[in-house]
């Protein structure tokens, strides 16, 4: 059980080289990628009794290299619940993406290259939350980054798609350069690069230099998040790429930098307990949650305006996980995992959009429910659950963020929790907007003439996209389950710095430095919230109503007069046409529409004819846009699309972290 | 035995009371109410108060017309739902002290449900096809957009101000705050409550899509916009949720704020054997209760409607953000100091 | 029982939509003044509609000019069953003092099966709540004939016949085909303006 976490990690990267070799082959390519994404899956659900349920850590020391003299030499692979926990979202969503890609991309050239680089970076991400070692974890970072950039830039004759790969080389090096130099200085003070010494050694000695190799990592993991004020790339990056690689990006490559920031602020730092340090993360959280939901408002291109609502769910997560309560952290992890699920789902009904249309201008769309039905119910039941519909999973992780942030704003009595909690609320709301933009101008609405032969997409496709769907639903309507047996041994991980390090370095070590684990161990929250009842009085309820209304002849009327109905739309011709003078010339298509004999079946448009007219696309909030329309003139200002603007944002904010680092601790 | 009991009981209140039936018929009198008290406003009679009941039925006998743009499924579907989710909401609110199905949802949870019906409306819009549905569902998703936030913060300081007493710091359930109201004497008494009284008494007209705020309905402009398209009964179902809507506005309100009557009631009855103390109470209940719906359906429905023009989407959305949003944060602030 | 509750309140709730058909405004002026405070016809269930799905009766005004006759079927085409269809005012009867004007193409009951007149130029608001009540009943009466046979109206429409009418608008009694029943209404109305 020991060699499962390398064997899954080397699964992927096995995976990558074999089909660079044997990859010629469709079929051979195919099995691989599947293997490649099944075999570390399996691997980790196998951990998750002992290590979710039971509480145990791995300790896996490459080479049996275990420590000597309390210093640890070798390089460590460390699985506690938390980065298990990371590792089965990871795992699902890239088997999932893998299915998904069978289809997709199998009209692309390069394909071999393409599940090469795809397996990388799971590899990467991966050996990133599984692994027990800064510098490994760099090296990751490193692995991820570059294949990540690459297959940003895979469909390079899509316009923007190097531009996008080179704004993310640059940003994301100076991410990854940020966590270097942090391991560096760590390295020079600590003289280890071991997670658990580390976390053994860093609280009891900030000094400058670790305060600043703090700053620098915080950084460096916020620019692989997307976090404010690195979100324009994401936007970017995910316009340009493949939907399967959008899934890694958005679901899988952002909960690294996510898992890095909660590892180094809870674990390696132990900072947490300061205020201070809970206000930055719950600020840039709710800055990022906001911003980003206000960027998507303004979105017309259906995949940028996911990304920006990929950055904004993070920013959920960054605040709840902020909170440094145990309902905090657990509600963080469980919208964390949520948004791996419905942000893949909505990631590859964005790639059927565009598999199928070759577009996903949302000015352009519409009316595709008629022609892609299965693609329209799976895009609603992620559209429902990233707004938090009840009972759909975003709901049951949103409402328990909302929670532990007043919950919070009590216990601290700080009113500034409490206007988080609202503006969680708001930006729900805003979520929502945005998605009934999505749904009106894509699925609903008129159907135009150049989409009238469009598809429903393949099976693979639909499958994976199926399977999420199924996730999002089981997920929301058991949230005592998540609770119990994912989240909550996560959550608890967290708060257990000292478990962690006596796993690593032997029972006792943690003492010696005298740290002591603060353990809130409270999960309970005031609200209540039942799906399971919820669904059972709506199913008796929609019965109900279901049994009158057919006991009522809810359209049978319709029936019995579609045949009856004298005012055909050929009688209104004949009518019409012998009294007028001069008859028209050629009558036919004077009144033709081609859906129905009928005018009665029309639209109304005043009477004129049915003409095409949609409703959607970037404008159709003008009413809430209107008032702030000077913010979002700035904003526009702001986002120049420029990698050197970009590049600068990233060294202010760098600046700022060192600078509010050296401040508060 | 006890299970077929319960069971039983259990449909009784999804059909009867507090559910269906009542909906229906408290709902629809509600709305009927409120024509009336507009046109006696506007010195006319009016219609009969039972107009709402002609209208519904009339419909159900009207042909359905599904236009041949449209997704039938969803057309015909969204009203079904959203009437079944306006009204499994309703269950959740306490009549005082009564509640039918405590443990299922909070206030929170409630703020959402309100979502569902809205949401079906629009869904349903959506896929009529109809250039108007799309001007309606997007006047209504800013409409909603508007009336979120004052909403949560009148929640939220209806929650602190519980909470506080209660000496939890918090409190969510809707049960709970109705209980605290009936040993305590009603929120509405309280000093730092009357400016969320007042905002939440501008977000029932709001919630419901009520004169001056049903931009997203102006049938003098955009052909009714979201129901421009539906006929028959699917319209009528529509018309039924907006109805009990009504009802579930009206009713959250007495239940946040108004929760000491029952307290009032029960103390009356004091004397009585518990059995008969405890039916006759939920009738007085009751019976208080539609009378206040009717007050506050006068008060924020008729007399808004009789008084004022539509606004416009964009006037509304800063209405709500700025006066009705100030309002419902000063009551927050006062409650978190404690006053 | 049911069908007895839908038939009993198709008299009671009837919403109007309004169809302008090139009217010189003072018949769709007399519609809503009947609306106000001193006719109130809201106190018998009238409603004006936005939109023709909603509708129960089509009022029509004008006199339908050719511009404007395709759009006015299409638009009566799209109220649901049962429909009743009232004229109102002279012009959409006779032309009035339109007809045989080269862009008029009424009367409109040529083109539909109109079932109520409410003559007058414009009707007094009196005549209007006499012929919207008269619409009412149709209306119940024509639910109760779709609850016995829906199919009852399969039979081809009568070809509509061309009446020669009096220019003049007095109180004209259109002629209009006898199948489904046209009621006349006699407004107190003195022809005098032309």
């Amino acid at each position: 059980m020991t060699h499962y976490p390398i064997l899954a990690i080397m699964a992927y990267f096995l995976g990558a080289f074999l089909i660079v070799i044997f990859g010629r082959n469709r079929a051979v390519r195919n099995t691989l990628g599947f293997l490649g994404t099944a075999v570390p899956l399996c691997l980790l659900i196998m951990l998750a009794k002992p290590i979710l349920a039971n509480g145990e850590i791995i300790a896996y020391w490459m080479g049996n290299r275990v420590p000597a003299g309390g210093y640890a030499i070798g390089i460590a692979l460390e699985v506690d619940a938390f980065g298990l926990f990371f590792g089965l979202l990871i795992a699902t969503a890239v088997f999932v993406a893998m299915i998904y890609s069978f289809s997709y991309m199998s009209h692309d050239d390069n394909e071999p290259q393409y599940y090469t680089l795809f397996l990388m970076l799971c590899g990467g991400v991966m050996g990133l939350v599984l692994s027990g070692d800064l510098f490994n974890m760099f090296i990751m970072v490193e692995i991820l980054t570059f294949a990540a950039v690459a297959l940003t830039a895979f469909r390079n004759t899509v316009f923007g798609a190097l531009e996008a790969a080179f704004k993310y080389l640059v940003v994301g090096c100076i991410g990854s350069t940020c966590i270097l130099a942090g391991t560096i200085m760590l390295y020079a003070q600590a003289h280890t690069l071991n997670f658990a010494q580390l976390a053994a050694f860093l609280p009891g000695n900030l000094n400058i230099a670790t305060i600043i190799a703090y700053a620098l990592l915080f950084i460096g993991f916020c620019t692989k998040a997307f976090l404010v004020p690195f979100h324009p790339l994401a936007a970017d990056a995910h316009g340009a790429a493949p939907a399967p690689v959008s899934v890694l990006i958005s679901g899988v490559l952002t909960k690294s930098g996510l898992y890095g920031i909660i590892r180094l602020t809870y674990i390696l730092f132990r900072t947490m307990n300061l205020g201070t340090v809970q206000f930055w993360l719950v600020f840039l959280g709710s800055v990022s949650m906001f911003l980003c939901v206000t960027m998507a408002l303004a979105q017309h291109d259906f995949k940028r305006l996911l990304a920006f609502h990929s950055i904004s769910q993070i920013g959920y997560v960054l605040t709840a996980a902020g909170l440094a309560t145990a309902l905090g952290v657990s509600s963080g992890l469980y919208h964390a995992m949520n948004h791996t699920l419905f942000k893949g789902l909505l990631f590859l009904c964005a790639g059927a959009v565009l598999h199928e249309t070759g577009t996903t201008d949302l000015d352009r769309l519409g009316g595709l429910s008629k022609k892609m039905p299965v693609t329209t119910v799976l895009f609603l039941v992620g559209a429902f659950s990233i707004s938090g519909i009840p009972p759909f999973n975003g709901f049951a992780s949103k409402w328990l963020i909302y929670q532990a942030t007043y919950q919070k704003a009590v216990e601290s009595g700080n009113i500034g929790f409490m206007l988080v909690t609202v503006c969680c609320l708001v930006t729900s709301t805003l979520t929502l907007a945005s998605f009934v933009k999505v749904t009106q101008s894509v699925f609903f609405g008129q159907l135009p003439k150049e989409y009238e032969h469009v598809k429903e997409v393949p099976f693979g496709m639909r499958l994976g996209m199926g399977i999420l769907a199924a996730l999002c639903i089981l997920t929301g309507i058991f949230p005592g389950f998540v609770q119990n047996w994912l989240t909550g041994p996560a959550a608890r991980a967290v708060f257990q710095a000292n478990g962690y390090i006596d796993a690593m370095m032997g029972a006792g070590y943690a003492d010696k430095f005298g740290l002591a684990d603060t353990l809130p161990v409270s999960f309970t929250s005031v609200g209540v919230w039942s799906p399971i009842s919820w669904l059972c009085l709506l199913a008796i309820m929609l019965l109900a109503v279901a049994i009158v209304a057919i006991t009522s002849k809810y359209d049978a009327v319709s029936k019995a007069a579609k045949q009856t109905d004298p005012l055909t739309l050929e009688a209104l011709e004949s009518a019409t046409a012998a009294y007028l003078p001069t008859a028209p010339a050629n009558p036919a298509p004077r009144y033709a529409t081609g859906h129905a004999a009928s005018g009665k079946y029309e639209l109304f448009f005043g009477g004129e004819e049915s003409v095409f007219s949609q409703v959607g696309g970037d404008d159709l909030f003008w009413g809430f846009k209107h008032n702030w329309r000077h913010y979002f003139k700035f904003m526009h200002e702001l986002h120049s699309g420029i990698v050197n603007d970009y590049s600068l944002w990233a060294v202010v904010a760098l600046a700022l972290a060192m600078l509010y680092a050296m401040i508060i601790l | 035995m006890t299970i077929v009991l319960d069971s039983l009981r259990y449909l009784a209140y999804i059909l009867i009371f507090p559910g269906f039936l009542f909906c229906f018929l408290t709902g629809m009198l509600l709305c009927g109410i409120d024509r009336k008290l507009v046109a006696r406003m506007q010195k006319r009679i009016g219609p009969p108060v039972l107009q709402p009941f002609y209208d519904f039925f009339k419909l159900l006998g009207k042909e359905t017309i599904v236009p041949a743009a449209a997704n039938r499924v969803v057309f015909l579907a969204a009203p079904l739902v959203g009437l079944a989710a306006q009204v499994v909401l309703q269950l959740f609110i306490p009549v005082f002290s009564f509640s039918a199905f405590r443990g299922v949802a909070d206030v929170i949870v409630v703020l959402y449900l309100l979502l569902i019906p809205a949401l079906s409306v629009i869904l349903g819009a959506a896929s009529s096809g109809s250039p108007y549905a799309g001007v309606g569902l997007s006047r209504e998703m800013v409409t909603i957009l508007a009336v979120e936030l004052p909403l949560v913060l009148v929640l939220l300081a209806v929650a602190k101000t519980v909470g506080n007493a209660m000496g939890t710091g918090l409190c969510f359930s809707l049960s709970q705050i109705a209980e605290y109201q009936a040993a305590n004497g009603s929120l509405i008494t309280r000093l730092s409550m009357l400016p969320a009284v007042a905002a939440m008494l501008l977000i029932i007209p709001g919630e419901t899509g009520n004169h001056p705020f049903d931009a997203a309905e102006a049938e003098t402009e955009i052909c009714e916009g979201m129901l421009a398209e539906y006929s028959g009964a699917p319209l009528a179902v529509y018309k039924l949720s907006h109805a009990v809507k009504l009802l579930t506005m009206t009713s959250l309100f007495v239940a946040l704020f108004l929760g000491g009557i029952g307290g009032a009631v029960e103390h009356l009855l004091v004397g009585l054997a518990p059995a008969i103390a405890g039916g006759l109470a939920i009738v007085i209940e009751i019976i208080i209760l539609f009378l206040l719906c009717i007050v506050l359906v006068a008060l924020c429905c008729s007399l808004v409607h009789a008084v004022t023009a539509r606004l416009r989407i964009e006037q509304l959305f800063k209405y709500y953000w700025t006066v009705v949003a100030g309002l419902a944060l000063i009551s927050v602030v006062l409650a978190w100091y404690g006053l | 029982m049911f069908k007895n509750l839908i038939t009993e309140s198709m008299s009671k709730s009837p919403w109007l939509f309004h169809i302008n058909a090139g009217s010189c405004n003072g018949c769709d002026i007399e519609l809503v003044a009947v609306l106000t405070p001193r006719y109130d016809a809201e106190r018998l269930g009238f409603k004006l509609t936005g939109t023709p799905r909603h509708a129960d009766v089509v009022v029509v005004t004008g006199p339908v000019t050719k511009q404007v006759l395709p759009r006015v079927l299409r638009a009566i085409s799209q109220v649901p069953e049962p429909r009743v269809i009232v004229t109102m005012g002279s012009c959409p009867q006779s032309g009035n003092v339109f007809r045989g004007s080269y862009s008029v193409a009424g009367p409109l009951s040529k083109y539909v099966d109109v079932d109520v007149d409410i003559a007058g130029c414009a009707p007094k608001p009196e005549a209007i709540i006499d012929g919207l009540a008269l619409a009412m009943k149709i209306l119940s009466e024509k639910r109760a004939a779709m609850n016995g046979k829906v199919e009852a109206k399969a039979a081809p429409a009568e070809e509509p016949k061309e009446v020669q009418a009096e220019p003049a608008a007095e109180a004209v009694e259109e002629a209009a085909p006898a199948d489904p029943p046209v009621e006349e209404v006699a407004a107190a109305q003195e022809g005098g303006e032309q």
